[in-house]
């Protein structure tokens, strides 16, 4: 059995080729209840936090979600997995309905998808050495059954990553943030995925630090033929990157396409505020650039806004429609956009044809909790165009 | 508010605060002493925004809890000088130093919801700065609260006031912090990481509110930041640090344009950009900090430096410029860039 | 430890080849080390210097010694009334000391330094054993309330509740007072019942935490078994302040032991001594002679306090926030 063995068994199974569809998100949807009482709990509403999303992703490509904290794209990420039971939806990986499968079936296909956590400390179990960290995996799928192969396995995963053989022998608190994460990377690699989930994989990292996490993704990834799927904040990141990428607001995607024409001809207004809110580095370009400031904040994932999610802090808001009709993804004839660019928004192509004009937006207010003492949060009045 | 860019107008003359040779050494009995901030000098001038800009342990968040006297009492050695207005602020006694806090020189934190009392009410938060620097009443101070409030962009002010911090989401809570340090018209402003713990659409909001303030009122302002990106669109003058010195300093044009420390160099190579070509691998900088050399006998950046000669293990490099421009190299990148 | 070894540029060979050295250095130096310091050997090695921990464990070690070896060191046995003729109900009820007694003798004029001596016998082992039982009892529930969650988590809870409802020493009291005959066992039975929803509590609400920490979500989704997830993962992270918290209930067993001694609910029979039964003895003589109440009263104090002293540092030692 040759060192990577264990990783070419798990391969052995695989049927499709590149560029295939490996995973097919259907009308995903997860809710958290929302409970209140003191003596018996009762569900006084809920929390939409995934809303329906559509997304494929092909194999070997890197697909990125981004979006701002409570847009719902780590829970995507973690229902996609099943990590976080969906509420409704179907998620077809390489044939089978993810979240569908329970116990030990799901336990069993756990191996041919991974994921990597934002927080490379909190992530590893502090009382397992480097070396009982990564052999767990491979115990818990069969894949250790030679211990030759399985020692040799292991020194492979710790060059793969980047790290010398005799981190094995350590504590993931003699490390380095960096070198966490890649002990992380190692673990997620170390029953031979297909698919990797990454989490915010660099974002609790130095900035110094992040390029070499990057770019060891990167290398594995033209190694292994891996395809992730990487859930960050921060769209130079992942833009840098991803090939696709999918921008979610409250829940939704609101558009996705190829990464580099995201930045290039943006449709969706959000995606527009976004791109222009994320300095950059070079203070010529941060003079002249023009801001899209968003004004407020998100509305509650409880109690999202009617029609399209954005309608109450877009700029390009119209009367009709916006407010009482969410808006479908779709394919939009622009000039610059390819077919594989969709967008989630009524009047993209006159926005981007310049037919309509921005507006300011009055500010409103969103309280954030539940049941705090002024109970819970109104509904936002209904706005009224300047 | 607009989207209209606002000039920060860099303003010449006598530094408000002038801070030099500033040492924070922190030891515990028993354990080896560690130099956070080791000799660092830099000069704040009414109107003017500094950057102190570097990753997490640089000791740029440590000088500023130096400067405002927030350091534990025990454990730590702080030497050098922070003259503002042409007193020490290292040498005053903790209640003068009280006195200073809030009404002359106001701090703005990174995480807004640990910063402000969760139990009290955001209006009696923000009125108790005014009540113990400028003895106003509290029903005179009341106004005055929701008028800032209002002016860091806090929609229906007046019933914001009855609100407490967990009402508001994180943006919020920030303009509430700020509108607290602003309550008393400080001269000199340190926000240590404002933006961090915020969601990029905010910080943008953020970000131009107090570029905003800045004009308006001529309050100087010590920007602390770990992000490049915040610094290019908001400071004058940039400060890069690294292992608890200053590295590089220089106006931002210049800084960005013709960077010279290895470091900065590396630093802004190994950050993706949104407008930058795509399909370009990134060059990171290699090891991390648990690699450096100490300042003592040595460039502490040596051991990650990819320009890094003989002599840079050997000697401690001096700083070479001063409090306008400079440099703390042996052998600094072409300007090339 | 630097992962990437970059190629420096030509021409600066000399540094390049220090650089390379320092790294093969550290590789050897890594290479060299058996194994790594896992949290319990560093927690450890802060202990070690930590003086009001080494105060604890002096006290604690002193006394276990003492009782071990109590038999061979009491000059008289302890049932044995060898000042029974210095005993005069009217003027002199409790002999005092004398050559040979230092501490005098009791009322039955038994000498009192033995009994003290073996009386820790008893003591000890009725606290340590309560304290194990109960941390048996109390991690056999938390673990099922954690492991499964849901219902079964209410109802254990539940029944926890309950019993935490009922003032502890009442609740002993109520257990030892239903037993057919009060021993000693009796009183280890009933502290250990008291304890049993104190550690369940605790180790439930930590085991909640660990469930939902991001190192058992990614056992999770490496598809470690449940088990596996429980014992490994769940189980080690949230036995910390349970241990901890051990420590501390050992002092409270003794002075409970103690207590329901004091109030005859323990060994009824007097000629094996126990410290609270001591001190129940020594009640109606507390205006003479205070020191008979005083002596099993001190040993139970600094017992408590050894273990007290003990689980303190224990607590601090382990809390991460204070690592490193």
């Amino acid at each position: 059995m040759s060192a990577s063995a264990g990783l070419d068994a798990a391969r052995g199974a695989r049927t499709a080729a590149p560029g295939e569809v490996l995973v097919e998100v259907r009308g995903l949807e997860v809710h958290f209840p929302i409970k209140s009482g003191i003596i018996f709990d009762r569900t006084v509403g809920h929390v939409r936090a995934v809303d329906g999303v559509d997304l494929t992703i092909h194999r070997g490509e890197t697909y990125g979600l981004v979006g701002e904290s409570g847009c719902g794209k780590s829970t995507l990420g973690k229902a996609i997995l099943n990590l976080e039971p969906p509420t409704a939806g179907s998620v077809i990986f390489d044939g089978v309905d993810i979240a569908s499968l329970k116990g030990e079936d799901l336990r069993k296909e756990r191996k041919r998808f991974q994921m990597v956590f934002q927080d490379p400390m909190s992530s590893l179990d502090p009382r397992q050495t480097v070396e009982a960290l990564l052999l767990e995996g491979m115990r818990a799928h069969g894949l250790d059954t030679d211990k030759a192969a399985t020692h040799a396995r292991l020194r492979e995963l710790m060059s793969a990553v980047g790290l010398p053989p005799a981190g094995l022998k350590k504590y993931p608190h003699e490390f380095s943030g960096g070198q966490r994460q890649r002990i992380g990377i190692a673990r997620a690699l170390s029953v031979g995925p297909d698919l990797i989930v990454a989490d915010e994989p660099v974002s609790a990292l130095d900035v110094s630090i992040q390029a070499q996490v990057i770019n060891l993704l990167q290398d594995l990834q033209d190694e292994l033929g891996l395809t992730y799927l990487v859930v960050a904040h921060d769209l130079a990141v992942v833009r840098h990157i991803s090939d696709r990428i999918g921008v979610m607001y409250l829940g939704g995607l609101v558009e996705e396409s190829e990464a580099g024409e995201l930045y290039d001809v943006p449709l969706h207004p959000y995606t527009r505020a976004l791109m222009s809110a994320v300095p950059v580095p070079d203070p010529t370009v941060e003079d002249s650039r023009e801001q899209i400031l968003l004004t407020g904040d998100l509305p509650s994932p409880a109690n999202p806004p009617t029609g399209c999610r954005f309608h109450t802090r877009c700029p390009w808001r119209q009367e009709t429609r916006c407010d009482t009709e969410r808006p479908e993804l779709r394919v939009v004839e622009v000039a610059g956009a390819s077919s594989g660019h969709r967008v989630a928004c009524h009047f993209a192509e006159q926005i981007a044809a310049g037919e309509i004009e921005r507006h300011e937006v009055e500010a409103e207010l969103v309280s954030e909790g539940f049941g705090g003492p002024d109970g819970p949060p109104t509904p936002p009045e209904a706005y009224i165009a300047p | 508010m607009s989207t209209q860019r606002i000039q920060p107008a860099a303003r010449h003359g006598e530094p408000l605060l002038a801070v030099r040779d500033l040492r924070v050494t922190f030891g515990r009995r028993g354990e080896e002493p560690f130099r956070a901030v080791d000799g660092v000098s830099f000069d704040v001038r009414p109107g003017q925004t500094v950057g102190l800009v570097g990753e997490s342990g640089c000791g740029k968040s440590v000088t500023s809890l130096a400067i405002m006297g927030l350091l534990p009492t025990r454990g730590n050695t702080v030497e050098g000088s922070a003259v503002f207005d042409g007193e020490d602020l290292l040498s005053l006694s903790a209640p003068q130093m009280r006195d200073r806090r809030g009404a002359d020189i106001a701090m703005i934190f990174q995480d807004p919801l640990s910063s402000l009392n969760p139990v009290i009410q955001i209006g009696r938060q923000v009125t108790e700065v005014m009540e113990r620097h400028q003895g106003l009443s509290r029903k005179e101070a009341m106004p005055k609260a929701a008028d800032l409030l209002e002016r860091v962009g806090i929609p229906d002010p007046t019933a914001r006031l009855a609100n407490y911090p967990h009402q508001l989401s994180g943006g919020m809570r920030q303009r509430a912090l700020i509108a607290m340090a602003l309550a008393c018209q400080p001269r000199l402003l340190i926000a240590d990481e404002p933006t961090t713990a915020l969601d990029v659409t905010i910080q943008a909001q953020i970000l131009a509110l107090l570029k905003e303030l800045v004009v308006e009122t001529g309050t100087a302002m010590v920007m602390i930041t770990h992000d490049l990106g915040v610094v290019a669109g908001l400071c004058d003058e940039v400060n890069v640090l690294y292992g608890g010195k200053i590295v590089e300093r220089g106006d931002r044009h210049t800084l960005f344009a013709r960077p010279r420390h290895p470091y900065t160099v590396g630093l802004l190579n190994s950050i993706p950009r949104l407008d930058a070509p795509r399909g370009e691998a990134l060059s990171p900088i290699p090891g991390s900090v648990a690699d450096n050399l100490p300042w003592d006998s040595a460039c502490a950046f040596a051991p990650r430096c990819p320009n890094a000669l003989d002599v840079c293990v050997r000697q401690t490099p001096q700083w070479d410029g001063d409090d306008v421009v400079g440099l703390r190299c042996f052998n600094p990148m072409a300007v090339s860039r | 430890m630097t992962s990437e070894t970059p190629q420096p540029p030509p021409g600066r060979t000399s540094y390049a080849d220090r650089r390379k050295q320092r790294l093969d250095a550290l590789a050897a130096a890594s290479a060299d080390e058996e194994g790594g310091v896992s949290l319990i050997l560093s927690a450890w090695r802060r202990l070690r210097r930590n003086p009001v921990f080494l105060v604890g464990l002096a006290i604690t070690v002193t006394f276990v010694v003492l009782a071990i070896i109590a038999p061979w060191l009491a000059p008289y046995d302890p049932a044995a009334r060898p000042l029974l003729d210095d005993i005069r109900p009217q003027s002199n009820p409790v002999p005092g000391p004398e050559p040979g007694h230092p501490l005098g003798g009791d009322d039955k004029g038994r000498d009192l330094l033995s009994r003290l001596l073996v009386g820790s016998q008893q003591t000890l082992m009725v606290g340590v054993l309560a304290t194990l039982f109960g941390l048996l009892g109390g991690v056999t529930l938390g673990t099922i309330a954690g492991a499964f969650a849901g219902w079964t988590d209410s109802l254990v809870m539940r029944i926890v509740d309950v019993m935490l409802s009922i003032p502890s020493l009442l609740l002993a009291f109520t257990i030892a007072a239903l037993a057919s005959s009060p021993s000693q066992w009796t009183l280890i039975i009933a502290i250990a019942t008291v304890q049993v929803p104190i550690f369940a509590r605790l180790l439930r609400g930590s085991m909640l935490g660990q469930r939902a920490s991001d190192h058992v979500l990614a056992a999770r989704s490496l598809g470690v078994k449940p088990h596996a997830i429980v014992f490994r993962h769940m189980l080690p992270n949230a036995l910390g302040p349970v241990i901890v918290q051990a420590t501390l209930v050992l002092a409270v067993a003794i002075i409970d032991a103690a207590a329901l001694s004091f109030l005859g609910l323990g060994n009824p029979d007097d000629r094996r001594p126990e410290w609270g039964q001591m001190l129940g003895a020594a009640q109606p003589y507390l205006g003479q002679e205070p020191h008979l109440a005083f002596y099993p009263a001190a040993c139970i104090i600094v017992v408590a306090l050894g273990f007290t002293l003990m689980g303190e540092s224990l607590r601090e030692a382990l809390d991460p926030k204070t690592r490193r």
